[in-house]
């Protein structure tokens, strides 16, 4: 991430009729980073998508994207944005290929050995009309038109639904080249471990509201890991609580679970002094036990 | 389940089927009332082709002829076309917009779903004409006309059966092949072609049995306004109905559903073939897609080539022949017709070939012909494509919303063209085969006062649709102006206070100043477009301040 900002949001705020889909949302995006934008179904991740993109209008607050403001300067910013909407709809009348060239078209060319590369990258069918294609086949046709310009920022709302695994990874992986080719990635998600996976941030939005920005490392450091010892001989749980950083402990006759937040070093010490280790285990909690804390702290 | 399934039909289905039988009632209210006023010997000494399909008996009072021409043609005409396209939609309309895998994924049989959907069509037909039936009671009391004699509601049940059996057979064939176009195609083709043939056969002495062989002949061959209802008639029907059910329940049981798909085109398999790939590929493809406009203006190509036909031959090129052929008998006619009468046909004297073409092909077909395809793109153009939740890709790209209005216009105008074309090289044609020497000057410019009217009408519908996103709402909204706009523009010169109050209305600058007669009227040409040009400016404002509709 540099110092330059992608996406700037400052109190915006949407309202539909009585119903505030987006409240008061200020969030920066930098140049060059592939922020994720998790939240449940409803959160208002779309609005905040489609406010932005000037095809709704805040009722407060504004947004800008590479400095320029999302309104008045809707057409300059599309030159620079590639864009996958929520639930893809496309012309079914149309083939992968017309399609593409309709929005190549309207955006005055594009380089088709770099269409036919991301193609064949996603093994997207372009001949067929992309009304008889399937939601995931027709996905890809939305992906590659988002990709195709080499778009400055990247704003995508639930791209990978209805990708299979392969192409889900290629396409992570097209996410990552285009940030470092420094260039950036807004990415919209329910699933958190597609947003685990790629994202240097994530921000957290519920009912409207943004309730976290963090750096995935930073919500991995703070993550409390899952550790499984066994030793060969019955182990005195009493002596483990004591340790720092040690929060529950399980003791299941030569085998223990422990959750931990502590220094790994300590605890191998004191474990390997006093007893015979056999084998250890250690997972780290993943975004979604992260992500489920923080929605049941925010919302109890 | 069954009550499930009727229900939400009926609640989808319901306004179209109202809206339809309130406007005919609305078109017999205001028939009544002419028909009252004027003398009746214009229609009765009609030549008997054109009575026998209008479905005027020669000896005909206002009650049988607002019964006769209003209710038995158009009326049953129209329930029977909303019942064909529930039947068409029942099946094979569910199937084509892959709705019918989730309601057969309820433990409901498809004899269950098409029971459903037939019992709605039932329902709906019999709403249609208990309006019909209502209005056929209150307007006569209300324009103080005797109707003794006639049969309304033995008229009103034959409609309902009539229409019953259209729907059932649209949904036999779409319940048989799942393809809704067809099962509406083959429906309307059925019902078409058997109204001309119940109207022309009997006057061919050879042929007249033939006529029994058509369903139309069952509906009104023994005039059930004049004779009350006709059970051995009625019978027919009534099997044809058992038959249609049995079939449509056979064919639906029997094959595989079809999933979701688009249908495949004339060019598509020409795409297909390598042999005319490459110049089929660049024309629908990449041509095609090179513009907003060009991609637009070759949407709806189906119904702009109907329309550019029927204007080209039928009301073109044959009106002249037909002219010379029926010359003799109008010119002794033209004088019973009332001038009112006249002027709201389009106006224009029926003895000479320029006022027969006006009152036959530019008084109100080509008003529709224009609007058709100018109202279709109008609506379609910005919330359609809403509807169809394409509006945000399309914005994705680095274009002004007033670009996408404007260029969707482009497309109506070169659409309403084609049109134009077609309508000034049929009346051109039908003027020299019929060897009638009339100016193409001249209908080069009614031809293009009609494009204006429909292009004044395309942008009402702009206008609507960049206000709301909802295509209904341009589409009903547009024709119910210019409904209203047309009636007033017809009915307004009977009254004597408010003839003035005509010029208001865009038919006004159409053809009130005989420019079949007179040539061009530019001071017109320039208020309709005047008119056409502060829509679409208002299309573009009201389409720029609004928040776009995620979906339908």
């Amino acid at each position: 991430m540099t110092d330059q900002i992608a996406i700037h949001t400052e109190g915006l705020t949407k309202h539909y009729g009585d119903f505030p889909a987006l409240v008061d949302l200020n969030l920066d995006v930098g140049v060059g980073e592939i922020f994720g934008f998790l939240g449940p179904n409803g959160a208002g991740k779309t609005t905040m998508i489609r406010t932005i993109l000037d095809e709704i209008r805040p009722t407060s607050g504004l947004a800008s994207i590479l400095g320029m403001d999302s309104h008045l300067q809707s057409v300059e910013i599309r030159d620079h944005i590639g864009y996958v909407p929520g639930d893809l709809a496309m012309y079914p009348n149309l083939t992968g290929k017309d399609t593409l060239t309709y929005f190549a078209n309207l955006r005055g060319g594009v380089d088709w050995g770099f269409v036919d590369s991301l193609a064949e990258r996603l093994d997207a069918d372009l001949g067929k009309k992309v009304g008889d294609l399937s939601s995931g086949n027709r996905q890809k046709v939305g992906l590659i038109q988002a990709f195709m310009n080499k778009p400055d920022v990247l704003i995508m709302d639930e791209p990978s639904s209805g990708l299979d695994p392969l192409v889900q990874r290629e396409f992570q992986t097209m996410m990552r080249e285009v940030a470092s080719d420094g260039r950036t990635v807004f990415l919209s998600s329910h699933t958190l471990s597609e947003v685990q996976r790629v994202a240097d941030r994530v921000g957290i939005i519920r009912h409207g509201r943004l309730i976290a920005v963090e750096g995935v490392s930073d919500l991995r450091s703070k993550a409390i890991r899952t550790i499984n010892l066994y030793f060969a001989e019955p182990v005195d749980g009493a002596v483990l609580a004591d340790l720092p950083g040690v929060r529950e402990v399980n003791v299941e006759d030569h085998h223990v679970t422990l959750s931990f937040d502590g220094q790994m070093e300590t605890l191998l010490k004191v474990v390997t002094e006093r007893y015979s280790l056999l084998d250890i285990t250690t997972h780290e909690a993943n975004l979604e036990e992260i992500f489920l804390t923080y929605y049941e702290d925010v919302s109890a | 389940m069954l009550a499930t399934i009727v229900t939400k039909t009926f609640l989808d289905r319901w306004k179209g089927v109202a809206i339809g039988a309130v406007a005919l009632a609305v078109m017999f209210f205001f028939g009544m009332a002419v028909y009252r006023d004027i003398d009746l010997a214009v229609y009765t000494d009609l030549p008997e082709a054109m009575r026998s399909i209008m479905n005027i008996p020669a000896d005909a009072d206002v009650g049988a002829l607002a019964y006769g021409a209003i209710y038995s043609s158009y009326g049953a005409l129209t329930l029977a076309s909303l019942a064909l396209s529930m039947g068409s939609a029942s099946i094979a309309g569910e199937e084509r917009k892959g709705t019918m895998g989730l309601l057969l994924g309820n433990p409901k049989s498809r004899t269950h779903v098409l029971v459903s959907k037939a019992t709605n069509i039932v329902l709906l037909s019999a709403l249609g004409a208990a309006i019909l039936w209502l209005a056929g009671v209150v307007v006569p009391d209300l324009l103080n006309v005797d109707v003794t004699g006639v049969y309304v509601g033995a008229l009103v049940f034959h409609i309902f059966v009539i229409a019953v059996f259209h729907g059932f057979l649209a949904m036999a064939v779409g319940g048989w092949t799942g393809k809704n176009s067809l099962a509406s195609g083959v429906t309307v083709g059925v019902m078409v072609i058997s109204f001309f043939a119940v109207g022309l056969l009997p006057l061919i002495d050879s042929l007249k049995n033939g006529v029994k062989a058509f369903p139309w002949y069952y509906y009104n061959g023994s005039d059930p306004h004049v004779n009350g209802i006709d059970w051995g008639h009625l019978a027919v029907l009534f099997v044809g109905i058992a038959v249609l059910a049995v079939v449509a329940l056979v064919g639906v049981n029997r094959r595989d559903l079809r999933g979701q798909t688009t249908r495949v085109s004339l060019v598509d398999r020409l795409r297909a073939n390598p042999t005319t790939k490459k110049m089929v590929d660049r024309l629908a493809g990449s041509a095609r897609v090179s513009r907003i406009w060009v991609k637009t203006a070759s949407e709806n190509q189906g119904i702009l080539i109907v329309v550019a036909y029927v204007m080209f031959v039928m009301m073109g090129l044959l009106i002249g022949p037909l002219y010379t052929f029926i010359d003799e008998t109008l010119i002794s006619l033209t004088d019973a017709f009332p001038e009112e009468l006249l002027a709201m046909l389009g106006g224009g004297d029926m003895s000479t070939p320029e006022g027969f073409y006006q009152i036959e092909t530019f008084g109100l077909m080509t008003p529709i012909a224009f609007m058709v395809v100018t109202v279709l793109i109008g609506a379609r153009a910005l919330a359609g494509e809403e509807a169809n939740r394409t509006m945000g890709l399309l914005l994705a790209n680095p274009i002004k919303r007033s670009s996408v209005v404007l260029e969707k216009t482009v497309a109506m105008i070169v659409q309403a063209a084609v049109v134009a074309v077609a309508l000034f090289a049929g009346v051109v044609g039908g003027s020299m085969i019929g060897g009638l020497g009339m100016s193409p000057v001249n209908i080069a410019a009614a031809t293009l006062l009609g494009m204006l009217l429909g292009l004044v009408f395309g942008a009402l519908a702009l206008a609507f649709s960049a206000a709301t996103g909802r295509t209904r709402v341009a589409v009903y909204g547009t024709i119910g102006t210019a409904l209203a706009l047309y009636l007033a523009n017809g009915f307004l010169p009977f009254s004597e206070g408010l003839e003035g109050l005509a010029k208001w209305t865009p038919f006004h600058y159409y053809l009130s100043s005989d420019p079949l007669l007179n040539g061009m009227n530019w001071g017109h040409a320039a208020v309709l477009l005047s008119l056409f040009g502060v829509l679409v400016v208002a299309a573009v404002m009201l389409f720029d301040r609004r928040d776009l509709r995620q979906s339908s």
